[in-house]
């Protein structure tokens, strides 16, 4: 599942370093590839089959990215979510909501960002909404995540019509009207990622 | 256009920069292992620590003022980006000691929320770290909402007050107060005429017409506040200051510090002229220019441009900008 994200986001960080490029200073595709090499290299090397120190160890990782705010932000998704994990060697779609929620909640502690300030928010939170949401209907993994990623990718593209409020590119708040905010469409890479690799591996 | 850049492989660009300034400085400063920039000679124990952090492609900032009087390390980062929290962590335990670390934040997104995440873990492990975050560019904020303005070239001024005052021995309170007290009376105004590269991607990071300036521009590319025709070194200045002199409320007789900071290719000669017009200026509204300089200290690659800086000084700043240091890229 964490490797289908890495996937999404190496066959996509010229876009995203594009997108950025309208109001930051088109790196962030870099930024994320190297995040999810550190990802990569650190399930490589995690010797644990336990979910939650798996996701801390990758929190770790993502967090010594050296990105600005995106290694700390998305450190910090992988790390609630290795707090809100249970100490099993699988999931059940319960436990996946409950994850996916305190990854959330660790972001929201990072950020005063809500959704239509143009951050990763906008499709963060209808995200994590939709798996709690597939989740108490009762669907399968593989479905709750594909709910999720549709809604991640609804969240990245309303960002389109929006003006930044919050963070480096509030400076250039007009220059980015009318394309997509790049943190919010990594979200909606790695939603996807997580989908496919559910999909390919179930787990 | 292509990029004209002498590089290598772009994904070790840091690594093979930070090696080549330590190797450049080799009497002043080493690097450890995982990319910290450290004094050669390491300051007394009983001597406040200052720790700074900031992304690369600004050089000499800010790993060129590691040495005496001024940092005792530096946390480098990617091509524009701040260094993620595991790598400051490591950086404040290194340098924790009974007198204390006071840790430089320059207000960017990035630099903040990793200080934010370090200095929580900093806590629960009992590390006796003190922050100050620098924010005085008066484009992108009032006064009063200090969280709007970005932390540009002063952080430099901060580092050298504080830095001399730990260097004299002065405790972990002393210098807080000290370097609040910079901080409160300095006020930074950047202006762009050409945009800079990302040695990364090879793309602009901000687009400039020919004939034109941009004022306010940031150290990242950022658009800025207002764009004009392209004027003289003396129109410029007087725009530039008479707005830092605003918002600083400098009145007649009072003593100011002034730092001309090119940002990449505005020439060094270019500096000058528009220190000496700055001076002219000064001295026609009865300001006393106490200190000045001019160079490159925090730069943005090849943008054009410059950065001006003034600050309120009294007795106390001024013996603490005088006082002796050695670091790589600064000497008073």
């Amino acid at each position: 599942m964490l490797l289908g994200a890495v996937e999404q986001i190496r066959e996509n960080h010229a876009r995203l370093s594009e997108l950025d490029s309208f109001g930051g200073d088109g790196d962030h595709g870099t930024t994320m590839l190297r995040a999810m090499e550190n990802l990569k290299n650190s399930v490589a090397s995690s010797e644990s089959g336990q979910v939650k120190k798996l996701l801390g160890e990758v929190a770790w990782a993502v967090m010594g990215t050296d990105g600005g705010a995106t290694g700390p932000l998305f450190g910090s998704f992988f790390m609630g979510m290795s707090n809100g994990a249970g100490r099993g060697e699988t999931l059940d779609c319960a436990a996946l909501a409950s994850m996916f929620e305190a990854g959330l909640e660790c972001v929201c502690k990072r950020t005063k960002a809500q959704v239509g300030d143009k951050t990763i928010m906008d499709a963060m939170i209808p995200a994590v909404k939709e798996v709690r949401l597939a989740a108490d209907e009762g669907l399968g993994i593989a479905a709750i995540l594909e709910k999720a990623a549709e809604a991640a990718r609804k969240g990245a593209d309303s960002t389109k019509d929006l003006q930044p409020r919050l963070g480096r590119a509030k400076n250039a708040a007009e220059q980015s009207l009318g394309h997509e905010d790049p943190g919010a469409v990594s979200v909606s890479l790695i939603f996807k990622g997580f989908m496919k690799g559910a999909l390919n591996d179930g787990g | 256009m292509t990029m004209k850049k002498f590089l290598n492989d772009p994904s070790d660009l840091v690594g093979e920069l930070l090696s080549g300034f330590a190797l450049a400085h080799a009497d002043k400063v080493k690097l450890t292992e995982n990319n910290l920039v450290v004094r050669a000679r390491p300051k007394h124990e009983d001597k406040v620590a200052l720790v700074t952090l900031g992304g690369s492609g600004h050089e000499p900032a800010l790993s060129g003022y590691v040495g005496e009087g001024m940092l005792d390390i530096s946390v480098p980062g990617e091509i524009f980006a701040a260094p993620g929290p595991p790598k400051l962590v490591e950086a404040l335990r290194m340098a924790n000691r009974p007198a204390g670390v006071l840790l430089i934040v320059l207000n960017h997104d990035g630099d903040v929320m990793s200080a934010k995440m370090a200095m929580e873990m900093a806590e629960q492990e009992g590390l006796n770290v003190r922050q100050i975050l620098t924010h005085e560019d008066i484009s992108t904020g009032p006064r009063d909402k200090p969280q709007e303005r970005r932390g540009l070239v002063g952080c430099l001024a901060v580092i050298k007050a504080a830095g001399a005052a730990a260097e004299q021995g002065a405790s972990l309170d002393e210098c807080c107060r000290i370097a609040n007290r910079m901080e409160r009376n300095m006020a930074t105004l950047a202006v762009a005429v050409t945009s800079a590269t990302h040695p990364c991607t090879g793309d602009a990071i901000s687009e400039i017409p020919q004939a034109d300036m941009v004022i306010g521009m940031g150290q990242h590319g950022e658009r800025g506040s207002a764009q004009t025709e392209l004027k003289t070194a003396h129109e410029t200045a007087e725009i530039m200051l008479d707005m830092l002199i605003d918002d600083l409320s400098v009145k007649k007789g009072e003593d100011v510090l002034l730092m001309i900071n090119g940002v990449g290719s505005t020439t060094l000669m270019e500096q000058y002229v528009v220190l000496n017009s700055c001076k002219k200026i000064l001295d026609s509204k009865k300001i006393n220019m106490v200190r000045c300089t001019a160079g490159e200290f925090l730069t943005v690659q090849e943008m054009g441009g410059f950065q001006m800086f003034m600050a309120r000084m009294d007795s106390e700043l001024v013996k603490l900008w005088d006082a002796p240091c050695k670091c790589p890229c600064m000497a008073t």
